[in-house]
């Protein structure tokens, strides 16, 4: 009887902070959403209007409208996001597939040293790559394009990319590849037809996984690219606190359009998410 | 179905040989265990065989075809694994068809091959179910089916039982059997379970730290093993060896352990103790070839009981003969207790001498 009055204890216990922690994640969401529809003058009340008074959905309008500078603007930073985060995710996918496939079912001389040269990168706080990648894309004439920021985005994604695969692919038995190339399958239809169709999970989680990584990613966009017409979104609706004397409805509006191909992804495939972190990484 | 022909195969790891030097035949038709504790190379042969890891010296024969450098979908064989592994996101038809489907054979002639298949196998009902959703013996219906749903070569099979529980094993086994002999497939079967080598096989390949210590009928190998380690491994209870000393009485050749006894061996015996390469020599008895006496008897030599096993039918007694241990059968009705004071005799004629330096079995001739 005790024993089961103390678990009920804990299970209370972690309901509690599960529902702080949503709080706590979720609040600023809200607040975001709620700003986002409110006009200047209400957003800038104090004591603050608790739910907007007049709603308004006239921000996205604004941004959504290509007839305005704002709206165009917005929109050729969405795209550009959008293409530099998924040839990120792309490219990254396609190197980190064969790349884990590999570091798993293969033994070469300096396999090792390889793997852990690759998650090296990780050990060091991202801004301390800043100049030397700078001077990098420099010396290679790509300063100022979306090649400059794709190629840092896979240094940054792929360990931890061809990290989750490996564990996915450790956890195929190879006995499975065996079988298909007993039964009339070259080693690369065995990878194609039999292991890929298993790691779908590890590769969808890999893909939202440098997805977001790129979408999210600010320091380097803010350095490498100074062309207006090239810049992603986080950079470009930084212009919002300097032209508009911090326009927080249309910040708002703004930062809500940018985090819904994130959510929407997010929600579509939580479940291939789940799996992989629960399958594929923390088994291995 | 065909011959398999293996002919000093070498399969080394750096400076690890897993596999030294194995030759052997099978013939076509004939159903071989390669049996052997774990780590004796039996697996990595049935995977040289199979091609599935690269071979490093020796050459394999499949039918008239030298497969040493051929991939495993061109070797034409056939597999089933030991975790069965089965296609966990493919329903147990598109199991049994995937090997059609490598082969490009038309849509109709897999359809009705793979029901043929699951007919023979008795699996038609579960076709459309994923492999989880199958108890462990359907599992292992499926990877046989997929195994015989083409016409391979040879049969290969890695430990398929040994993921059954006891009573399905049993049935399995029969099963297996029956299936090699209505099919005249060859199989090359991996087990380390002696008993299953014995009960299905027409030859067992005895292997131990990557060498092949005999290739015989299992009958062969029962009676006249080669050495101390075939000897030992086959055969359940195990057969005891007694390392003895052996000395000349005159023109009797007698096995004496500390001086404490002697045992007089019949002119045969004596002529194998003769050609041992020392003094030193193994004697090897089978439970059933040595008889239990209460009171000292003449040619038997004394011993004493250590722990007595009641099995119903038939009763084991293990009793120390000087150091060693060895095992006796009684009827179950034959009162005995531990520490009893025995004596021992040896039916000469079913005894076997290994030579104690090199553990080689002692021939008279």
């Amino acid at each position: 009887m005790s024993v089961r009055k103390r678990i009920d204890g804990w299970r209370w216990a972690g309901r509690v902070f599960l529902t702080l922690l949503l709080i706590f994640t979720v609040l600023p969401m809200f607040w975001m959403i709620l700003t986002s529809v409110k006009s200047q003058f209400a957003a800038m009340q104090y004591p603050p209007q608790w739910w907007p008074a007049e709603p308004t959905l006239q921000n996205y309008v604004k941004l959504l409208d290509v007839t305005n500078r704002v709206g165009r603007e917005f929109l050729l930073y969405f795209w550009n996001s959008l293409y530099v985060s998924t040839a990120t995710t792309i490219l990254g996918v396609a190197v980190a597939v064969p790349a884990a496939y590999a570091f798993s079912r293969f033994r070469f001389p300096g396999r090792t040293f390889l793997f852990f040269a690759v998650l090296l990168r990780n050990m060091f706080p991202a801004v301390v790559f800043l100049m030397p990648l700078f001077l990098l894309m420099r010396w290679m004439g790509l300063v100022g394009t979306h090649a400059a920021l794709i190629l840092t985005y896979l240094t940054f994604g792929l360990p931890l990319s061809i990290w989750l695969l490996k564990g996915f692919y450790d956890n195929i038995p190879v006995q499975l590849e065996q079988a298909a190339r007993i039964d009339g399958a070259t080693r690369f239809q065995a990878f194609l037809l039999i292991v890929m169709p298993l790691s779908m999970p590890g590769i969808i989680a890999t893909a939202i996984f440098s997805f977001i990584g790129a979408w999210n990613e600010y320091v380097y966009a803010a350095t490498f690219i100074n062309d207006q017409d090239r810049m992603t979104l986080p950079v470009g609706i930084q212009r919002f606190f300097a032209e508009f004397a911090t326009d927080w409805p249309g910040l708002m509006a703004a930062t809500f359009l940018m985090s819904v191909p994130v959510v929407v992804m997010f929600l579509v495939l939580q479940k291939y998410f789940v799996k992989a972190l629960t399958e594929g990484a923390v088994k291995a | 179905m065909a011959q398999v022909i293996l002919r000093d195969v070498v399969k080394t790891y750096g400076t690890v040989t897993a596999v030294n030097r194995v030759s052997f035949t099978v013939e076509d038709g004939e159903f071989v265990a390669l049996v052997g504790p774990s780590g004796c190379g039996k697996t990595t042969t049935l995977n040289l065989i199979a091609g599935l890891i690269p071979m490093s010296g020796g050459d394999i024969m499949i039918g008239d075809r030298l497969v040493n450098d051929l991939d495993p979908k061109d070797r034409d064989i056939a597999m089933v694994f030991q975790n069965y592994a089965l296609y966990p996101n493919k329903t147990v038809f598109k199991n049994l068809a995937f090997p059609l489907q490598m082969r490009k054979l038309p849509r109709a002639e897999i359809d009705a091959k793979v029901r043929e298949a699951a007919r023979v196998l008795d699996i038609t009902a579960l076709l459309e179910r994923k492999p989880r959703e199958l108890s462990g013996g359907q599992q292992q219906r499926v990877a046989l089916g997929r195994a015989l749903v083409r016409d391979p070569r040879a049969f290969l099979m890695d430990e398929p039982l040994s993921n059954l529980d006891a009573k399905l094993r049993v049935q399995m086994r029969s099963e297996l059997k029956r299936f090699h002999q209505d099919l005249g497939a060859t199989v090359i079967y991996v087990t380390h379970d002696q008993l299953e080598a014995v009960t299905m096989a027409d030859k067992m390949a005895v292997m131990s730290g990557g060498d092949l210590q005999q290739y015989a009928a299992p009958a062969e190998i029962f009676s006249s093993p080669l050495n101390t380690f075939v000897a030992s491994f086959v055969g359940s209870p195990a057969m005891s060896l007694v390392p003895l000393t052996a000395q000349t009485r005159g023109t009797e050749v007698v096995l004496t352990h500390a001086d404490a006894w002697e045992l007089p061996l019949s002119p045969a015996n004596a002529r194998k103790a003769l050609r041992a390469t020392g003094p030193e020599v193994i004697l090897g008895a089978r439970h059933s070839t040595i008889a239990l006496h209460k009171s000292p008897h003449p040619g038997a030599v004394p011993a004493r009981v250590y722990t007595v096993e009641p099995t119903g039918d038939i009763t084991f007694v293990q009793v120390y003969l000087g150091p060693s241990v060895v095992v006796v059968s009684l009827e179950p009705h034959v009162p005995i207790a531990a520490d009893e004071p025995v004596w021992l005799q040896f039916d000469q004629a079913r005894i076997h001498l290994f030579d104690g330096r090199s553990q080689l079995a002692l021939s008279s001739g």
